[in-house]
């Protein structure tokens, strides 16, 4: 009978699966697939969030345990907790940008630091690059549900640029960074720094001559003298005649 | 209309004997001593926003101490009957075994309805004195109002609800045909975490490239209902969902409880007492 019971409740199930189906789809989406290190101890904790319960604490518990490893700068632990924090809970954009921060950053330099003091400089960059590419590919798992955060645009960016010296990529990502909600005004100002150093200085000025006039003078954040003194910088740098010089309006 | 007064006097006398039960009073004091203390935890908090905190307390407390009431209550309550022979003396009067079955469960259900009521309450009931701390403390990150969705709180714990109804139905199919209590409530608790993990079964023999797999993993898989798709109302800053969303969760949930309920029905039917 109990055969009977699992047939009838598995061809019912078959059913109804197509009813569920597309709320489950919606909500994986939204959240990306929990992946577990299956040669990871990850105590009982985990035990609760799977449950359906308690994902906010028990990512908070978990990062913790990776602040701890992180300490002992044991790379392994600090990288499978990174993406473990953010398996189980992958809402906080928090653990996003600082796990990525800890892969491009922190991570390559233990990597450094436990090779041969005469480490080469081109097997340094190709640490940093691996790292680097390892923490974009993190950011990577976050699009789904933080595709317009402002703050992992500039994660994104900031990495491409330091680490990677990508300067095409970095302006790419500032500008995505500008253009999400709340975009802070330095990642506009970032664009076209990152456009300078990427050989696109006419670009650069362009982008910084239609920015300048939507920039508050009474706020901080805009900057727009340190706006209006770099677009007097490229103007120089680029020989720009008088006459076709940005000309400010009256505010 | 003497068929459900029968089942209602049923239910009713499942609400009672539940009530008086020590392990379920632990149960709930714990939930709640977990969503008023959720407060004092903050300082443990690091990713999410404060408020998104306290909810992600909450609704945890209600899903996972739900589920342990389900599955306790369901257990004990349909065991004690048949081990003190009460379930003999109420079937030898004109009351059907199928009103026994529905009316244990129409009781288990009250019994989690009152507790996804009354934590549902608290949490908002906490949510709000917090948000109002907040927005005195700091104005101009309420400028547009209240941020909370207190709908949706209550959307949240009616789905979380509907899925202890499931796994209550599911733990009473068990204790149907099964000869101890301590049995069906492992059941429960397998059921729950099969639930939880259901959909990573879905998706590795969705994966799979021989067909035969994918029909045997999609019949397995099917027979147990998967739990993710009753939280889509929990995420504290997403808005309601889509009303097409929560009907099919309804319906999806409805139609588990019944093929379940039904099933126990059958099988107790057939059971020697």
């Amino acid at each position: 009978m109990v055969i009977a019971i699992g047939l009838v409740m598995g061809l019912a199930g078959f059913a109804l699966d197509g009813v569920g189906e597309p709320v489950g789809a919606a909500i994986r989406r939204r959240e990306p697939e929990l992946r577990l290190e299956p040669a990871m101890n990850t105590g009982p904790g985990i035990l609760l969030a799977l449950l359906g319960g308690f994902r906010g604490p028990v990512a908070d518990a978990l990062w913790l345990r990776l602040y701890s490893s992180w300490e002992r700068q044991d790379i392994a632990g600090t990288r499978a907790l990174v993406r473990l924090v953010t398996s189980v809970d992958p809402r906080p954009a928090y653990f996003w940008i600082n796990g990525a921060r800890m892969l491009a950053y922190d991570v390559a330099a233990w990597r450094m630091a436990g090779g041969s003091a005469s480490l080469r400089e081109d097997a340094r960059r190709q640490i940093r690059h691996e790292q680097a590419g390892e923490a974009l590919a993190y950011l990577d798992a976050a699009r789904p549900i933080h595709d317009d955060s402002a703050a992992v645009w500039m994660e994104r960016a900031n990495i491409a640029l330091n680490q990677l010296r990508d300067f095409e990529a970095a302006a790419h990502h500032y500008r995505r960074a500008w253009e999400a909600p709340g975009g802070p005004y330095h990642a506009a100002r970032l664009h076209a720094r990152a456009l300078r150093l990427a050989g696109r200085p006419r670009e650069a000025l362009a982008w910084l001559v239609q920015l300048h006039p939507g920039l508050p003078c009474d706020d901080d954040a805009a900057a727009a003298a340190a706006v209006l003194d770099r677009i007097r910088e490229l103007e120089s740098e680029l020989g720009v005649p008088a006459a076709e010089a940005y000309r400010p309006q009256e505010q | 209309m003497a068929v459900l007064q029968r089942i209602g006097i049923l239910a009713h006398n499942t609400l009672r004997a539940a009530a008086r039960q020590r392990l379920f009073h632990l149960i709930i004091l714990l939930a709640f001593a977990l969503v008023l203390g959720a407060r004092w935890f903050r300082e443990f908090n690091f990713g999410a926003p404060e408020l998104k905190f306290l909810a992600d307390c909450g609704l945890g407390a209600m899903g996972f101490f739900g589920a342990a009431l389900a599955i306790t209550a369901t257990g004990q309550l349909f065991f004690h009957e048949l081990e003190t022979r009460t379930a003999q003396t109420i079937l030898a009067k004109p009351v059907r075994r199928s009103e026994f079955i529905l009316g244990k469960l129409l009781g288990v259900g009250g019994l989690l309805l009152g507790f996804c009521v009354a934590l549902a309450l608290l949490l908002i009931a906490v949510l709000w004195s917090r948000e109002s701390e907040l927005m005195q403390q700091l104005p101009e990150a309420f400028e547009n109002g209240r941020q909370v969705n207190y709908a949706g709180v209550l959307l949240a714990g009616a789905l979380q609800w509907l899925k202890l109804i499931v796994l209550a139905s599911l733990t009473l199919l068990v204790a149907s045909f099964a000869q101890s209590q301590l049995f069906s409530v492992l059941a429960g608790f397998a059921i729950l975490a099969i639930g939880h993990l259901q959909h990573l079964a879905h998706d590795a023999y969705r994966r799979s490239a021989s067909a035969a797999v994918r029909l045997l993993g999609g019949a397995v898989v099917s027979a147990f209902p998967r739990f993710d798709i009753f939280g889509v109302a929990d995420g504290l800053d997403a808005g309601l969902p889509a009303g097409s969303d929560i009907a099919r969760v309804v319906a999806y949930g409805l139609g588990y409880a019944g093929i379940a309920c039904a099933l126990a029905i059958f099988s107790f039917g057939r059971r020697e007492i």
